[in-house]
């Protein structure tokens, strides 16, 4: 918590112009700067609209996978399998899609040997492309796996398949089950973890650091080259967003666990 | 069962093994020109230099295995003590709190913000500095993480061995290590797993000069030398491989 | 007199728990105390035992002020309603846990361990894990370990809380015996009228934190406050409506 406070306390100072190499006093000029340019405000859109693709995909299709394949996915082999994911981190991620789907990549040796495609050109931007799809692909292909492996967890812990049962017993239909019973226990046993997925995803780095455009950038990838810039006077306009990034995600924080210690006290 | 969902399932654990496979015989090629489908050269050639200087990438692994090993125990360690002193607080829902913050920011804004430390300090582009503050993000998991451990079933066992003679360096030492020892090894492999993985926080604080694994990956992306990454992402990946095969909450664990 | 409390009070938020707390209980005695959940019970015991901290009051033991000295050095062992065994050692471990942590001889602890396993009837098990054995066992291993370490003063906090009529019976006549055996002396507290008879050679009732000792069991049974009269009542009356 302290380096948490003394980073905090360093950014403020430093964004106000307190500190600073090149800075001389409190000046309200870098906030009112990166106001004007937009940046933080397009970073912040950008990286929200891209956490939140990603978390919903990811959510909906783990949630689809594992009702659907509850039980096949307890084979002995299976079952290891569906764990590997987890082993590949965020860079290995992002260079494997690198290989994959950028203009050199397999796919577009693929479609040119087949004939969709004649030449590096032809294949469209899927990496460091204007919509981001890169991005969000390897994000889905991180998380998916693991929001599987969370909801067969809640599903054995909170006996689904009794309480399934239970509902076709009492005459619902298979639709109805997983409407009225399956669908709410497991949101509601996960929901906190699905929205912290979704903070952690709205300050991803390493992938669209690899597979994002020049501008707009994510959050992280922003702030950090504000940061390093050699133009001094950036530095503090880094620090603001850095700043507004804390606060804002400080402020989801202590939403985000005082609604949960109020459901569970 | 229809069958295309059968091919749904099949799809899904093709597209996860895939990648293991395609790393695997990446790094074992050279001169994978578009649009051949396969390299001019495949065998052990790239393997045989992993140690060598030119692609420092057994060096880099040693490294890394060093820095996530120091990571691992000081903050397993350090998370299980101090844990019990929040549990046991009377402030402890707000400590609990105060804990998520360091955790929940990306690291790598924390540590950018924190570099101006770092550098005072003097460990700024040291192995040191890069476990101090893989640290600093992996402590508040450990906190947490121990934070269901500490319950009332707990503190009547540490009343129980005190009653029975015992002092709090026993209590430690012959109930609650052992008894949290399935906790403890889990715990561990999680933060080594934290500090393993970490890529952002490390380039920051390491400025280039500690390379970790992670580190070295993306230098070949740079330098498009994408056999020595995909040789890289092999290192990288066993670990947490041999994890899972041992067992599967080393890796897989739903805090809170 | 062996085991002294004098006007012991404590509060939680200026709510009383426990108040005017005295006892008196001579060496080698038990002494019941009758109540129901929530009357400050386990509370007076932790107090004693030293695992909370008092508001005021003295409490002696063989004539020493103990009330200032910390709970691992009273010499005063508390015990659960639950076992709470070491999950991470055997039963022989369990019951050996007091004599290693004092740093005894190896082969002194084994004797004594050995011995003690007789004792509790539980030859055969001694190198059974906690989760291999009953609930009635788990309990017996409890109270050997407890035992073992030869306090001055048990407390137990319904010790049988958790267990079954029948198993629950043995283990009062076992408890009697261990007693005897080991001369000791002790707190029992119950929520169970008979139980509350059955094993104290005196008898207290606890009622919002108040505490009254009764000079014998007539007058135990004679007030009205500890119910007796009343289970008599409803006995008998159920016999004149059956005939």
């Amino acid at each position: 918590m302290v380096p948490f406070a003394a980073a905090f306390g360093y950014s403020l100072l430093y964004s106000f112009g307190i500190i600073g190499v090149v800075n001389d006093g409190f000046t309200l000029e870098f906030w009112a700067e990166v106001f004007r340019s937009g940046a933080f405000l397009d970073a912040l859109i950008y990286s929200v609209t891209i956490a939140l693709i990603s978390v919903f995909i990811s959510v909906t299709a783990a949630l689809w996978f594992t009702l659907k394949f509850q039980k096949k996915l307890r084979g002995k082999i299976v079952s290891f399998m569906i764990y590997l994911p987890l082993a590949i981190p965020g860079i290995v991620a992002a260079f494997f899609t690198v290989q994959i789907l950028s203009k050199s990549g397999l796919f577009s040796r693929f479609s040119y040997l087949l004939g969709f495609t004649s030449g590096i050109t032809d294949f469209p931007d899927l990496i460091n492309d204007q919509y981001a799809i890169g991005i969000i692909l390897v994000l889905i292909s991180v998380v998916m796996p693991f929001f599987v492996l969370l909801f067969l967890n809640v599903y054995d812990n909170e006996r689904l398949d009794q309480l399934t049962e239970l509902a076709r017993s009492l005459g619902a239909s298979n639709s109805q089950t997983i409407w009225r019973v399956s669908l709410p226990v497991i949101l509601r046993k996960t929901w906190t973890l699905i929205a912290l997925y979704f903070i952690f995803l709205l300050g991803a780095y390493e992938v669209p650091l690899i597979l994002g455009q020049e501008s707009p950038q994510m959050l992280s990838v922003l702030i950090v080259r504000e940061l390093k810039q050699f133009d001094l006077t950036k530095i503090s306009e880094g620090y603001v967003v850095a700043v507004m990034y804390t606060i804002l995600v400080s402020i989801a924080t202590i939403l985000l666990f005082s609604k949960r210690s109020t459901e569970n006290g | 069962m229809g069958r295309w969902k059968n091919g749904i399932l099949i799809t899904y654990l093709v597209a996860i093994v895939f990648p293991f496979i395609f790393l695997f015989l990446l790094s074992m090629s050279s001169g994978w020109r578009f649009p051949d489908l396969l390299p001019e050269y495949f065998g052990f050639k790239n393997w045989g230099k992993v140690a060598g200087t030119e692609s420092g990438i057994a060096q880099s692994f040693l490294i890394s295995l060093v820095i996530s090993l120091s990571v691992a125990v000081s903050s397993t360690l350090c998370g299980f003590v101090i844990s019990r002193y929040v549990s046991y607080h009377p402030k402890k829902r707000l400590l609990t709190l105060l804990t998520y913050f360091p955790y929940i920011l990306a690291p790598v804004v924390f540590g950018a913000c924190l570099s101006y430390y770092f550098l005072k300090m003097g460990i700024f582009g040291t192995t040191f500095g890069v476990v101090l503050a893989q640290f600093i993000i992996a402590f508040p998991y450990a906190l947490i993480f121990f934070s269901s451990f500490w319950n009332e079933k707990i503190k009547s066992y540490e009343d129980l061995v005190a009653t029975l003679g015992g002092g709090s360096l026993t209590t430690f030492r012959k109930v609650l290590l052992p008894m949290a020892r399935g906790l403890l090894m889990v715990c561990f492999f999680q933060t080594f797993l934290i500090s393993w993985f970490e890529y952002g926080l490390t380039s920051i604080i390491g400025v280039g000069k500690v390379q970790t694994l992670t580190i070295k990956v993306f230098l070949f992306i740079k330098e498009s030398n994408f056999y020595y990454g995909a040789m890289s992402c092999c290192m990288l990946i066993i670990p947490p491989v041999v994890m899972i095969y041992i067992n599967k909450k080393y890796v897989f664990n739903k805090l809170i | 007199m062996f085991l002294e409390v004098h006007d012991i009070e404590k509060s939680y938020n200026k709510e009383a728990i426990v108040s005017e707390l005295n006892i008196n209980l001579e060496k080698h005695k038990t002494l019941s105390i009758l109540g129901r959940s929530g009357c400050g019970k386990t509370t007076m015991l932790k107090m004693i035992a030293g695992l909370t901290p008092i508001d005021q009051g003295v409490i002696k033991l063989d004539g020493v002020r103990v009330d200032e000295i910390e709970a691992s050095k009273r010499n005063i062992v508390y015990l659960y309603q639950e076992d709470l065994l070491f999950p991470h050692l055997s039963v022989f471990e369990n019951i050996a846990f007091g004599l290693r942590i004092k740093k005894i001889k190896d082969h002194i602890v084994d004797d004594r361990v050995i011995e003690m396993i007789e004792n509790l009837e539980l030859q055969g098990h001694g190198s059974k894990m906690p989760h291999q054995i009953s609930g009635g066992q788990r309990q017996r291993v409890a109270f050997g370990r407890a035992i073992i370490t030869n306090p001055a003063l048990l407390l137990l906090d319904e010790p049988f809380g958790s267990l079954d009529a029948g198993t629950r019976k043995n283990m009062q006549t076992l408890f009697l015996r261990l007693a005897k055996t080991f001369n000791i002396t002790s707190l029992f507290v119950t929520h169970d009228l008979k139980e509350a008879i059955l094993m104290g050679d005196e008898i207290a009732y606890m009622d919002k934190g108040k505490l009254k000792i009764y000079k014998d069991r007539s007058s135990f049974i004679n007030d009205p406050e500890t119910g007796v009269l009343a289970e008599t009542e409803f006995w008998k009356q159920l016999k004149t409506e059956q005939f």
